[in-house]
């Protein structure tokens, strides 16, 4: 087995991390957090890493180890908030990261954003408009409907459309790939 | 399931606006639904990257550096060169990296750095074969049937058609290097391929180290040659050549053309030399199994009049309707040990026009009720293991487990798996529904013989069989394909056996398990079972299993 040489492990580290913090935060995502939660579990994980980092055999699957750590982190983080509103029993969370572990381990994340990223652009102007205004910054829907002089409700209708109509596409490139 | 309901629910959640009630609905579908899991999981993976690139397209470098800058403790020129790294793949298409004499595959795996994250799907499989010799890592076997994954192919000699999922099919000629991507793309090293491309595959490609082959729905040859330079022929219809420069060359039926250097050129005379045809490979294999078939039903019919025999299946005369699997042996019970067929579909079994039963769903079986008391026994089968997906995998099962009945599967690490007990099931103590397994297993007689399937081997034909014989030590033998073969574990195995009973049983299944839900149903197909009142010799064995080798 290979070990992270001491002078590199930050070096290396961070490399990894960056290259799969995407999708670590996807992971954590599809268990059911809302974004706060999200980033404060991600501030765990990566410190937990950090300090794990020389039990990380180099030569191995980042991801299969780094879920691993982040499933349990978003356990863990459940038991503080169990009491907050709308989040998943813990059985619920498992299921779930059982689920995202079938998805994300059927094709790499490149895969998935190229994927994505066609799928953006084969939309109609209007609807890929809707989607940045949505996603752009950190503004609620009903902001965002202002801005597009729409009411929250159809605003909201349209989105749920939209993203239902990337879902396909992304679904579809990836399986046929 | 209402995907538009529950789509307004997972979207409600992930935005933060659902009710109360909405909320309990959804945390109950996730709970017991697997496809609304997928759903949900979907909707959040799309979401995450839509808010990790702020919902545009193609996002400048300097963006994303702000995206992964909230990892603070990292240094800004690690996350320059990471990045930069990254972008550059992502707009460069692989084959396009490539020099002409380097091979593609080291050269992509260099060029990222995250490790292939877990296993991925087949995405084709070998179909024929004719003295084909494999080159393989870590003595891996692979032949027809073998499902393969992403990965370089290695064809020392012979000839093999491989089948894509996206329906396009080839032919390699060894010696021959072949790397397949994913169901539509492969990259040839060295070597001679043809193509075959149906309407539905259109767009397949073929990448060599200098151009890339596209089909544009039918047929062509190719060969790659050791020092970079290739040369393409179309059998019928049309080929899009690119070459590394982007230009593209439409070629038609009969065309040839050099490809070298990047270019791609036409070119009237060329030897080529032969490109095998699949349907001749498929013929002489054809042919090699109408005989063996012929052969085998020779010998079948003159099994049947075995006094030894209990009941004898052969499979035979099976269609879609049929219901009913006859016992053939010429004495005994006759129709009385007819089995019933319960689920399981007719398909082709070790030749293709030979019928078989399908076990697939978790309730397919076939139904036996085989009275008497036996000192000894030969109980074997022909099977298609497709996977072992059980702890346990029903080969053939006595409802519930009563004492002197005999159990007959698969384990999971792919041993097969004898097994009787003299009391059964002891009674279960005060307050439990079922005994302890450890009061099961005091009593209990098994036999699992060494280790002999693995995934590999899905798709492939084997001859099951195990004596048992009271009176002899060891009392009970495996064998595999005509040969004996150790244990690989057992408990009580020198001990007395019990006389044998079946009753009613199940092939491919278990009716009435122990335990309410333990569930053995085989995943695989079965086109011959036969159960005999005596232990067979090894000869007798290694005969049945030369008259039916596939």
């Amino acid at each position: 087995m290979e070990y992270a040489e001491p002078e590199n492990a930050e070096e290396k580290f961070v490399q990894m991390f960056a290259g799969h913090e995407r999708e670590l935060r996807g992971f954590v995502r599809s268990m059911g957090l809302d974004w706060n939660a999200v980033d404060d579990v991600m501030q765990m994980v990566s410190l937990v890493m950090w300090r794990k980092w020389h039990e990380f055999d180099v030569g191995s699957d980042f991801m299969l180890w780094a879920r691993v750590i982040t499933r349990f982190e978003v356990l863990k983080f459940r038991r503080k908030v169990a009491r907050d509103r709308h989040v998943f029993r813990e059985n619920v969370m498992e299921l779930l990261a059982g689920a995202a572990e079938e998805l994300d381990g059927s094709g790499r994340s490149e895969d998935y954003r190229n994927a994505l990223q066609e799928c953006i652009k084969a939309l109609p102007e209007r609807s890929g408009r809707l989607i940045q205004a949505a996603y752009a910054g950190d503004r609620t829907i009903r902001e965002v409907a202002d801005d597009v002089g729409q009411s929250a409700t159809a605003f909201y209708k349209t989105l749920n459309r939209i993203r239902e109509k990337l879902r396909q596409c992304v679904q579809q490139r990836l399986d046929a790939m | 399931m209402d995907n538009h309901h529950l789509n307004e629910l997972t979207l409600a959640h992930l935005d933060g606006c659902i009710s109360d009630s909405e909320f309990a609905e959804l945390q109950q579908l996730l709970e017991s639904d697997a496809a609304a899991r997928s759903r949900y999981v979907e909707l959040a993976r799309l979401d995450a990257e839509l808010r990790e690139s702020d919902g545009a397209v193609d996002e400048p470098a300097d963006e994303r550096m702000s995206q992964v800058s909230n990892w603070s403790r990292m240094p800004r020129v690690a996350q320059a060169m990471v990045i930069a790294a990254a972008v550059l793949v992502l707009m460069i298409p692989a084959w396009m990296l490539v020099g002409p004499d380097r091979p593609v595959g080291n050269q992509v795996a260099a060029t990222t750095d995250s490790p292939p994250s877990k296993p991925v799907r087949s995405i084709a499989v070998i179909s024929a074969e004719a003295d084909a010799v494999w080159k393989t890592s870590r003595g891996k076997r692979i032949g027809r049937g073998t499902a393969l994954e992403p990965g370089t192919l290695t064809l020392v000699e012979g000839l093999a058609q491989v089948d894509f999922f996206s329906g396009a099919s080839i032919t390699l000629s060894g010696p021959a290097e072949i790397e397949l991507r994913n169901k539509k793309l492969a990259v040839l090293h060295r070597g001679r391929v043809r193509a075959d491309v149906p309407p539905a595959a259109r767009g397949f490609k073929i990448e060599t180290a200098d151009v890339q082959l596209e089909d544009l729905g039918t047929s062509f040859g190719i060969v790659a040659r050791d020092n970079g330079k290739s040369s393409v022929i179309v059998f019928d219809g049309e080929v899009r050549a690119i070459d590394r420069g982007g230009e593209e060359l439409s070629l038609l039926e009969g065309d040839t053309a050099h490809l070298a250097r990047g270019n791609a050129s036409k070119s009237s005379s060329d030897n080529l030399g032969t490109f095998p045809d699949i349907s001749a490979i498929i013929e002489r294999s054809a042919g090699l199994g109408k005989s063996r078939y012929a052969q085998w039903k020779s010998a079948a019919i003159k099994r049947r009049s075995d006094s030894r025999l209990v009941a004898y299946y052969d499979f035979e005369g099976l269609d879609d309707t049929s219901r009913r699997l006859p016992n053939r042996a010429a004495v005994g019970k006759g129709s009385e040990l007819d089995g019933g067929i319960v689920g399981a579909r007719v398909s082709s079994g070790r030749w293709s026009e030979k019928p078989a039963l399908d076990f697939r769903g978790e309730g397919d079986r076939v139904r036996f009720n085989i009275p008497g008391e036996f000192d000894a026994m030969t109980l074997y089968a022909w099977v298609r293991i497709d996977a072992l997906d059980r702890g346990l995998n029903s080969l053939f099962l006595t409802d519930h487990y009563d004492p002197g009945e005999i159990h007959w599967q698969l384990s999971v690490r792919g041993a097969l798996h004898f097994s009787t007990s003299p009391v059964g099931v002891p009674p279960a103590p005060a307050g439990l529904e079922v005994a302890t397994n450890e009061q099961i297993q005091a009593e209990n007689r098994r036999f699992f013989s060494d280790e002999f399937w693995n995934a590999n081997q899905s798709g492939n034909w084997f001859l099951l069989a195990t004596t048992v014989d009271c009176a002899k030590q060891p009392s009970v033998i495996h064998y595999i394909n005509g040969h004996s073969v150790g244990f690989s574990g057992g408990r009580n195995m020198d001990r007395a056996i019990p006389e044998l009973r079946i009753g009613r049983a199940d092939l491919g299944n278990w009716t009435d398990p122990i335990w309410a839900k333990d569930i053995r149903s085989l995943n695989g197909r079965i086109d011959e079972f036969a159960i005999y009142s005596t232990a067979l010799t090894p000869d007798e064995i290694l005969t049945i299993y030369e008259e039916g080798r596939p």
